[in-house]
């Protein structure tokens, strides 16, 4: 049996350093897994770059004397997903970071700006003999901004960054007005540090938690504690790759198989349902498979390949904060989780926030917690709505000592 | 070899590539891949913008020379631009691992049977807290062309891997993993290192098991050469990557050349010409590497640079302009960096510390101007001897004081190619190295 994955990303970079646009980058990409399946062994051969689909079968005609073990049936099924909103040229894409550039340099002359404008269009194919085909296309413009103070001491003083299918300046304007606008105030700590953040590191321990084979042999911090409230009510943990900001990622996993209506609830209300597994680790653990395979071009499938969303509250981050003011992260780096789930992190610079205008700059500071309060006692909400960043975002009570 | 357009500046960066994947992991196979892979970036300057674009179809480069030229604005002065005018003419090749050296040659019935031989020597199943073994390795090579429209011509090449063995033990429910890996330029150096694998396992079972939580605080600490190495590389190395100053008069003020920036025990490299993991004779711009004295005894000396850095402050071009991949446009990265060894006796170090912390290893880092280090493993030092294992999350420091804080620089340096640095989205391999160095006081939480 026969099976070709294929990936083609057609991603197109103008940067610019201390205002000035100095390039522009193009590259199209295209890779390829030629996988042939025959007595429960596979032979794969990866290929970047284009190659006659005879050629490459052959490659991996000739792997099949690694004897990689794949004992499993392969999928079958259509399907073809476009996330694409709007298609821009690249001519489109140096007139927008043009522009932008121009506009944000001319409201805030008194930051150095570097980064770039990215566009990154890309199609994930997976085809084979059992009647699978299945197609995913997404498109979007991303924008990273590194700002630095013309006085400041700092490499960098702090980073933004946007994500949007469907551009739109008054988003990053309004963006860079909140970073820039109010990093020269100076604020002070509330009495209650409430972080607003966009959630993605913050659930990495809780993702790898998760992981069926880490439950099973014991390495996980939810070993023994499935179907027990160990996290919060309000807390809910959705692998869900329908999610709108969800960006360039199939529906389908390394092994051709597709959730029901795209997602799978691994925690619920604040009880760990379930761990995450492909084929092999389902089969192996005698747990349930859950179709969470990477796509290895190189070699056979491995489990891990997750896209956990927290679910959302009803109400938006201003109502979830109800008067009180947040933090959130600027610039901050080399902390995370410990084995024990103890989370540190050093700040060097953080906003005080009403929840979607930022009031002025804090002084540096550490933020401290653990997985199971951050999670659990500690744990607010996602807001209904995506001020500041253009994306969800997760409000919980943090501690933090003012030395870093 | 290619058909230059008139008036604009352009190089073309071909790479070949080779790595070959083992990973076992409690007896079973998990990954035994090899992949080739032939790439180019072909690049543009006008005086104005670089326009760029990569290509695995090296028959089409001078296709994708003439579509980059065909955005330019020809520029009759192009060759009087400052960053092109820097750009160094060197003609090369240096093959450097080649015949017993190169590790293509090293089959894979080789490379498969040293996992399986670590596993069997190192691997202990009747230890109740392990609950995972993990072994690996790796190998990758790189052979990379460099042509220029000024003429440079040069072909060089690269290798590194790796093997080791990790552990993942539980005790009271809390996993702890740990274990040590081995990296060269070379097969052999990845051989008859089953002791310490052995040492190491050990010593990570002792942490797993009698491990105590550090109180957050300010503490003298010694740290072991390796994690010198992962200091010396984040506490200062990425402040010396000029590209980060250019026109800002701020930090070109505040890292003025000449300028007292730590303790007179301190001296700092960086050396793409050592045979080490940092290994760039030719950077990817074509300029030659060189030795470059980014501290010595306490004072500025030096920094990194690609051509454009090095013109923009008035400075010469040092070899430090590093791509990823042919994906990739070069940036300013270190190479093979240390902290020169010291007078000073190890075993001494910890002798009048009352209560502080010696590092023995560490995870990763990052460098701002507040630099941090996430530990793997620590111990308690009190009056003076060594104690019980010690949880250390972050540890952090000031890059404009910890430098000056360092009172004590070891004899026993050590060169690391276990090292990778990521920086703008790019990881380069790096090596780091240092000897046993005291600092005052740093921050551990």
């Amino acid at each position: 049996m026969k099976e070709k994955m294929s990936y083609n990303e057609i991603y197109s970079e103008v940067n610019f350093e201390e205002n000035k646009i100095i390039s522009f980058e193009k590259n199209n990409s295209v890779e390829y897994s030629f996988r042939i399946f025959r007595d429960n062994v596979a032979g794969i051969h990866y290929q970047a770059g284009e190659i006659e689909d005879s050629a490459g079968f052959a490659k991996a005609e000739e792997n099949l004397a690694l004897k990689r073990p794949y004992p499993y049936t392969l999928e079958s099924g259509t399907r073809r997903r476009n996330k694409t909103e709007k298609e821009y040229t690249d001519k489109d894409l140096l007139s927008i970071a043009h522009e932008a550039l121009a506009h944000i340099h001319k409201a805030y002359p008194q930051f150095i700006l570097s980064g770039s404008f990215a566009l990154q269009t890309d199609c994930a194919r997976q085809t084979n003999e059992a009647g699978l085909d299945y197609e995913n296309i997404d498109s979007h413009i991303q924008v990273n901004v590194t700002y630095k103070h013309k006085d400041s001491k700092n490499i960098t003083d702090g980073y933004f960054s946007i994500g949007q299918r469907n551009f739109s300046f008054e988003k990053l304007y309004a963006m860079a007005d909140n970073y820039l606008g109010a990093f020269e105030k100076k604020a002070e700590f509330p009495e209650e540090i409430i972080l607003q953040s966009q959630y993605y590191g913050l659930i990495s321990m809780v993702t790898n938690s998760l992981n069926a084979e880490a439950l099973s042999l014991g390495t996980s911090l939810l070993t023994g504690k499935l179907g027990q409230k160990v996290f919060s009510e309000e807390f809910t943990l959705i692998d869900d790759v329908s999610d709108e900001y969800c960006w360039h990622t199939p529906f389908w996993d390394g092994e051709g198989c597709v959730k029901e209506n795209d997602k799978r609830i691994f925690i619920e209300k604040g009880v760990p349902l379930l761990g995450y597994s492909d084929k092999r680790v389902a089969e192996k653990y005698n747990v349930p498979h859950t179709g969470n395979a990477w796509r290895k071009y190189s070699d056979i499938p491995e489990n891990g390949n997750v896209n956990m969303q927290i679910a959302r509250s009803t109400k938006t981050v201003r109502e979830l904060l109800g008067g009180r003011l947040s933090v959130v992260l600027d610039s901050y780096s080399g902390g995370g989780f410990n084995e024990k789930g103890d989370y540190v992190m050093p700040v060097h610079h953080a906003f005080l926030c009403d929840g979607e205008k930022f009031l002025g700059s804090l002084p540096p500071f550490t933020l401290t917690s653990n997985m199971f309060d951050m999670f659990g006692k500690d744990f607010i909400g996602v807001g209904s709505d995506q001020p500041v960043f253009n994306d969800k975002q997760v409000l919980m009570k943090m501690n933090i000592s003012k030395n870093l | 070899m290619y058909q230059f357009p008139k008036d604009l500046y352009v190089d073309v960066r071909i790479e070949e590539t080779y790595n070959t994947y083992y990973f076992v992991k409690n007896g079973d196979v998990e990954a035994d891949s090899s992949v080739n892979v032939t790439g180019a970036i072909i690049r543009v300057f006008d005086g104005n913008l670089w326009y760029t674009g990569s290509t695995n179809d090296i028959d089409g480069i001078q296709k994708e020379i003439d579509n980059l030229a065909s955005l330019a604005t020809p520029n009759p002065d192009i060759l009087n631009h400052p960053t092109v005018a820097a750009y160094e003419v060197n003609k090369a090749a240096i093959l450097t691992f080649t015949g017993d050296k190169d590790i293509r040659n090293i089959s894979r019935e080789q490379r498969t049977a040293l996992v399986h031989h670590y596993i069997d020597s190192c691997v202990d199943d009747s230890i109740p807290e392990q609950k995972l073994y993990a072994a690996s390795l790796q190998t990758y090579y790189r052979k990379k062309q460099f042509y220029s429209s000024k003429g440079a011509e040069i072909i060089q090449d690269f290798q590194s891997c790796n093997c080791g063995v990790f552990y993942t033990f539980a005790v009271n429910d809390i996993p702890v993993s740990g274990g040590k890996y081995y990296a060269g330029m070379t097969f052999d150096r990845l051989l008859g290192h089953e002791d310490e694998i052995l040492a190491e396992r050990d010593r990570y079972l002792d942490y797993a098991r009698n491990a105590v939580d550090v109180t957050p605080g300010d503490y003298t600490c010694v740290l072991a050469p390796v994690v010198t190495a992962m200091f010396t590389h984040e506490s200062f190395g990425h402040k010396s990557e000029a590209d980060f100053m250019l026109n800002d008069k701020t930090l070109q003020e505040e890292w003025v050349m000449g300028k007292k920036v730590g303790n007179d025990k301190v001296s700092i490299c960086d050396n793409g010409a050592l045979i080490n993991n940092g290994y760039v004779p030719y950077d990817d711009e074509g300029t030659k590497a060189r030795e470059t004295w980014l501290i010595k005894n306490g004072i500025l000396t030096g920094r990194l640079h690609d051509a454009h850095s090095a013109v923009t402050l008035k400075e010469a071009p040092t070899g430090n302009s590093r791509a990823q991949s042919y994906l990739n446009t070069p940036i300013v990265r270190m190479t093979n960096t240390y902290m020169e060894a010291g007078t000073d006796n190890p075993e001494d170090m910890i002798k009048d510390i009352r209560d502080g912390i010696y590092v023995y290893n560490v995870n990763s880092g990052t460098g701002q101007s507040t630099f941090t280090m996430i530990p793997s493993l620590c111990y308690r030092i009190r009056d003076g001897k060594l104690c019980e294992p010690l949880r250390v999350n972050v540890l952090t420091g000031s890059v404009f004081k910890t430098l000056f804080d360092i009172d004590a620089v070891g004899t026993d340096f050590e060169l690391f190619d276990t090292f990778s640095c990521g920086k703008n989205g790019q990881s380069a391999a790096v090596s780091a190295g240092g000897p046993t160095i005291r600092v005052k006081s740093l921050t551990a939480n």
